[in-house]
């Protein structure tokens, strides 16, 4: 029971950390997309998330 | 698409096609699965990303398509082989279920978190939740990184290469957040600039893992002391 606890405590706090870092990075954020993999150009920055 | 982002196709495709065939002859195929078959889906991606740019072009919204979705695939495998490495790295602790149950809890909570973020803002939430899950899952990799390197070095990690491989991961989660970071901040001049260090990224897991895996074999370990420097 304590480790299944410690499971979502766990997972929580990380969760937290990381939408709180990415919250600090992205503050002055203009909604740009540019973050992702591969070797491919990312498409244009439009100011925008990508279409709807 | 500019002669530059061609050249650095080239070479990225080269190196993963070369980290591959390093991984088969040095038996690390199966032993590090995941991490190949991260290298196979990027190529895979990389391959449908160009065919999609040659035929539909850069400007059309099909390659705006097919770069998030193959984007969110890839991160996603990614965050497997965070959680493959944790598993390994806690595995004499006998805390790789555990690691399995928070890894699963974590994807979940993303998902559901990114979901709540863009549910009131979407007429149509396909593309945008796999932009949004894709970003908030790579901060989430990060984070277990982090916690991966904190966890090598308290637990005097010594497997060389499993070391190597989560530094390299650890690095290459920094880069990318560094790049998010700039673009955020930054002027016109600096958004030009991430749109080339973003294809130089992708070359750099595949050839610091081929590296390690060319340099190390499964028995090779490091000491202690050359792992942390600890003043006595």
């Amino acid at each position: 029971m304590s480790r299944k606890l410690g499971a979502v405590a766990l997972a929580l706090g990380i969760l937290v950390g990381a939408m709180g870092l990415k919250t600090m990075i992205a503050a002055h954020s203009n909604g740009a997309v540019v973050m992702a993999n591969g070797l491919s150009p990312a498409p244009p920055v439009t100011g925008q998330h990508p279409p709807k | 698409m500019p002669s530059q982002f061609t050249c650095m196709l080239i070479l990225g495709v080269a190196l993963e096609v070369c980290f591959l065939v390093c991984s088969i002859f040095r038996g690390a195929l199966l032993r590090y699965f995941f991490l190949n078959l991260y290298v196979i889906l990027s190529l895979f991606a990389d391959l449908v990303r160009q065919y999609v740019l040659h035929y539909y072009g850069f400007h059309s919204p099909d390659y705006v398509y097919v770069y998030y979705y193959s984007d969110l695939l890839l991160t996603l495998s990614l965050f497997i082989v965070v959680i493959s490495l944790a598993s390994r790295v806690f595995e004499e602790l006998h805390f790789a279920r555990f690691v399995r149950w928070v890894a699963v809890l974590l994807l979940l909570g993303t998902a559901v978190f990114s979901y709540g973020v863009i549910a009131q803002s979407s007429q149509r939430l396909y593309t945008t939740f796999a932009y949004e899950l894709s970003q908030n899952l790579y901060f989430v990799g990060l984070v277990i990184t982090y916690i991966l390197w904190g966890a090598v070095l308290k637990l005097r990690e010594t497997r060389t290469r499993l070391v190597q491989m989560v530094l390299a991961l650890g690095l290459y989660f920094s880069a990318y957040a560094g790049t998010y970071a700039l673009v955020n901040l930054g002027t016109k001049h600096e958004v030009v600039l991430v749109q080339y260090l973003g294809p130089l990224l992708g070359c750099f897991l595949p050839i610091s893992w081929m590296v390690t895996i060319l340099r190390h074999n499964e028995d090779s370990r490091l000491t202690p002391a050359r792992l942390v420097a600890l003043p006595r």
